[in-house]
């Protein structure tokens, strides 16, 4: 395990995607930060989500779970540490500065409740060579979880190599063969996919014909379900999911953000959660951002779905968007439309632009509400 | 973790069924046969043997050895080794490392591996160029060096690998050459006897990008006058005859003389084991470059306490602390309360 609070993902990534070719468990604990660079050491930002999705040369998928309250890092934890060790793979789990900083009560387990996750490691051969003798094969895979056996040094017989360089599938010999090398990228891609059949399905907390479904993830738990609870106390009906494992999505998940007609997803980033959603499920998922270092307060939750219930921007309605005139360089080189950095996500493209001037940003609300 | 005998082997059960695939006449070749031959001479066990690597030709070394072994990345040996040697005490492990790997981006891992004297057997494969990527200037090419990314000649003084070792507090520090099997195996068997992090510097040739780096002092016509073999308690001498000798000046500096010229009393008495670096530090400055009369051997080699024994106390003894029995203990040790 090694933790970081973002910058040690950037020094970190060769290690990582050795890992993933290794395929032996690390859980990379991602304490976000504001970046980039330095940037807010000491504040908070969920904008290293498509950094741990993506952030490494070559294909290599790695799993992603992401802790949503102070005492479900926990739970988190454990959950990231039983994927990495039983799917043998690099595991990063997901907090933040918000959630770092930030206590509750918490009810203490009893550790014999917590689930079994040691690894019984290979103690055989598991091969048999051409003269008949026993032989071990580093990369003969388990046929459900297509996790490799793990033989630790110091088991006699079991003796072998591994590294970076490309395995031939099975051996575990170094492989230039072509044919051999797409078979393994796709069995790594087809290793982390099958953890969708491992995972819960997401809850989804939602009110009877609901037309909105506002889908979060990590620390916006609270304040997204306080907006949620705010906007029904007025009689609206909404819809809250919030996703612990992002890679792979729960198994539910295209069929929860099909459900409804409309799609929020509130982050303390430009929008990287929505850029998954979208490409994955080919839906209209709204993206609603701020990154300021600090996290959304329940107030404007609240703003961004009532203004969505209404038919407006709920990016406006937060009052985050930059002001016309800072923006004028940016429509200029950016074309006519000028909602470049109005809202960042990948959704305002054919949501703005309807009425007269929609990156005309209001003063930006007060925000006594806590 | 067995404790019946050691079986006995020959250099064959060291060796993998892998195709050696460095560059016919390569150093390499000499030096890899050189560890399978010196270990069957141990008495230690291959499945608690673990060699790493990093990135470079040298780094390939892991896929001949039948034993453990992980090619990792560049520069990150030191980091891999020092994990498992803290973590399994149990195993010999070996890091394999060139000048290229473990002197420009793995230099840092290098100095704290050192430092820490983490349980590991350091062999650093030094040709003076980076010959995987087929021939550029590494730390230790020498000033002036034409390469394919030196056009006009390195401009940027060279690592001394053994000085630098010295400057970071390598307990063990030596060093031998890919011409010599059976120095190399003298020198290993020593480094690997020593319990902390042993390095040692090797003069490897590289004849297909740096042929003949070292040739002005291993060749076999020239070697007795220009490699000077440090031995621990007798004065150190060298030449055919011995008629060359090493003397301490008044300003601290090692210097070559005759030894007609100054008497044998007059001789530095090589100290191994002396604590203070100093006079180790001033063998490792005789030769500005291989190209001079250069000591090989074993520079230093003094007893200190491990990392990874330090470590294991701290843990045992954390675990004794009264109240931490488990996890259940630990976790209800601070400030918590019951309800209801």
């Amino acid at each position: 395990m090694t933790t970081t609070s973002g910058p040690g993902v950037d020094l970190k990534a060769e290690t990582i995607g050795l890992a993933a070719s290794l395929e032996l468990p690390l859980v990379i604990v991602d304490v976000q930060r504001g970046g980039p660079s330095t940037g807010l050491p000491t504040k908070t930002e969920q904008a290293d989500l498509l950094l741990a999705m993506y952030g490494r040369h070559g294909e290599a998928p790695v799993p992603i779970v992401a802790a949503r309250t102070p005492s479900h890092c926990f739970e988190a934890t454990i959950e990231a540490a039983r994927i990495a060790l039983k799917y043998r793979t690099p595991v990063f789990l997901l907090s933040d500065g918000y959630l770092a900083n930030g206590s509750e009560p918490w009810r203490l387990p009893e550790m014999d409740s917590l689930a079994d996750i040691s690894v019984p490691f290979t103690s055989e051969p598991n091969h048999t060579g051409p003269d008949g003798t026993a032989q071990f094969w580093p990369y003969l895979r388990d046929p459900v979880t297509l996790a490799r056996p793990w033989a630790v040094p110091g088991t006699p017989g079991l003796e072998h190599r591994i590294g970076g360089l490309e395995k031939a599938d099975g051996s575990g010999n170094v492989s230039y063969d072509p044919a051999n090398h797409g078979r393994m990228v796709q069995l790594r891609a087809a290793k982390i996919a099958s953890i969708v059949s491992d995972i819960a399905p997401v809850e989804v907390d939602a009110d009877e014909g609901a037309e909105l479904l506002v889908l979060g993830w990590g620390s916006t738990y609270g304040a997204i379900a306080a907006g949620v609870r705010r906007v029904r106390a007025k009689g609206a009906r909404v819809a809250h999911a919030h996703l612990v494992h992002i890679n792979p999505f729960p198994a539910n998940l295209g069929e929860v953000v099909r459900a409804f007609p409309r799609v929020l997803v509130p982050e303390v980033n430009m929008g990287q959660l929505s850029r998954l959603v979208r490409a994955e499920y080919l839906v209209d998922a709204w993206s609603v951002n701020k990154v300021e270092g600090v996290p959304f307060k329940a107030a404007e939750i609240e703003r961004a779905i009532t203004a969505a219930l209404g038919g407006g921007d709920p990016q406006e309605a937060l009052g985050l968007c930059l002001e016309e005139s800072s923006l004028a360089v940016s429509q200029a080189a950016g074309g006519a439309n000028g909602s470049l950095l109005a809202g960042g996500g990948a959704s305002n493209g054919n949501r703005k632009g309807s009425g007269a001037s929609p990156n005309a940003a209001a003063p930006r609300p007060d925000m006594e509400e806590e | 973790m067995t404790d019946t005998a050691t079986p006995v082997t020959t250099r064959k059960d060291w060796a993998s069924d892998q195709e050696v695939r460095w560059c016919p006449g390569c150093g390499d070749y000499s030096i890899l046969a050189a560890v399978q031959m010196l270990l069957p001479e141990l008495g230690v066990r291959r499945e608690q043997t673990v060699f790493v690597s990093g990135i470079g030709c040298a780094a390939r070394f892991p896929y001949y050895m039948n034993t453990y072994g992980v090619h990792s990345i560049h520069g990150r040996a030191p980091a891999f080794a020092t994990g498992l040697a803290v973590s399994r005490p149990d195993l010999d492990v070996w890091v394999v490392t060139g000048d290229g790997d473990a002197l420009s981006i793995g230099g840092n891992h290098l100095i704290h591996a050192l430092r820490r004297n983490v349980n590991i057997t350091i062999l650093m494969f030094n040709n003076q160029i980076y010959g995987l990527t087929k021939g550029q200037f590494s730390p230790t090419s020498e000033v002036g060096k034409v390469t394919k990314s030196t056009p006009f000649g390195s401009l940027a003084t060279p690592f001394n690998p053994v000085s630098l070792a010295l400057g970071a507090e390598a307990t063990f520090v030596a060093r031998t050459h890919d011409m010599d099997r059976k120095h190399m195996m003298e020198t290993f068997r020593r480094a690997h006897a020593h319990k902390g992090a042993a390095f040692v510097e090797i003069y490897q040739n590289c004849n297909v990008f740096n042929d003949g780096a070292f040739e002005r002092i291993t060749g076999k016509d020239v070697r007795s006058s220009m490699l000077i073999p440090l031995v621990h308690g007798q004065p150190i001498r060298f030449g055919a005859d011995g008629e060359k000798g090493v003397v301490m000046d008044s300003q601290g500096h090692a210097r070559v003389v005759d030894v007609d010229s100054v008497g044998e009393d007059a001789l530095v008495i090589h100290d191994e084991a002396r604590e203070d670096p100093g006079l180790a530090f001033a063998l490792s400055r005789l030769a500005n470059g291989p190209y001079e009369p250069t000591p090989i051997g074993v520079f230093r080699a003094v007893a200190k306490a491990d990392f990874g024994s330090g470590m294991a106390g701290q843990v045992d003894k954390a675990r004794r602390e009264p109240g931490v029995e488990g996890l259940d203990e630990l976790l209800r040790s601070g400030s918590t309360w019951t309800i209801g």
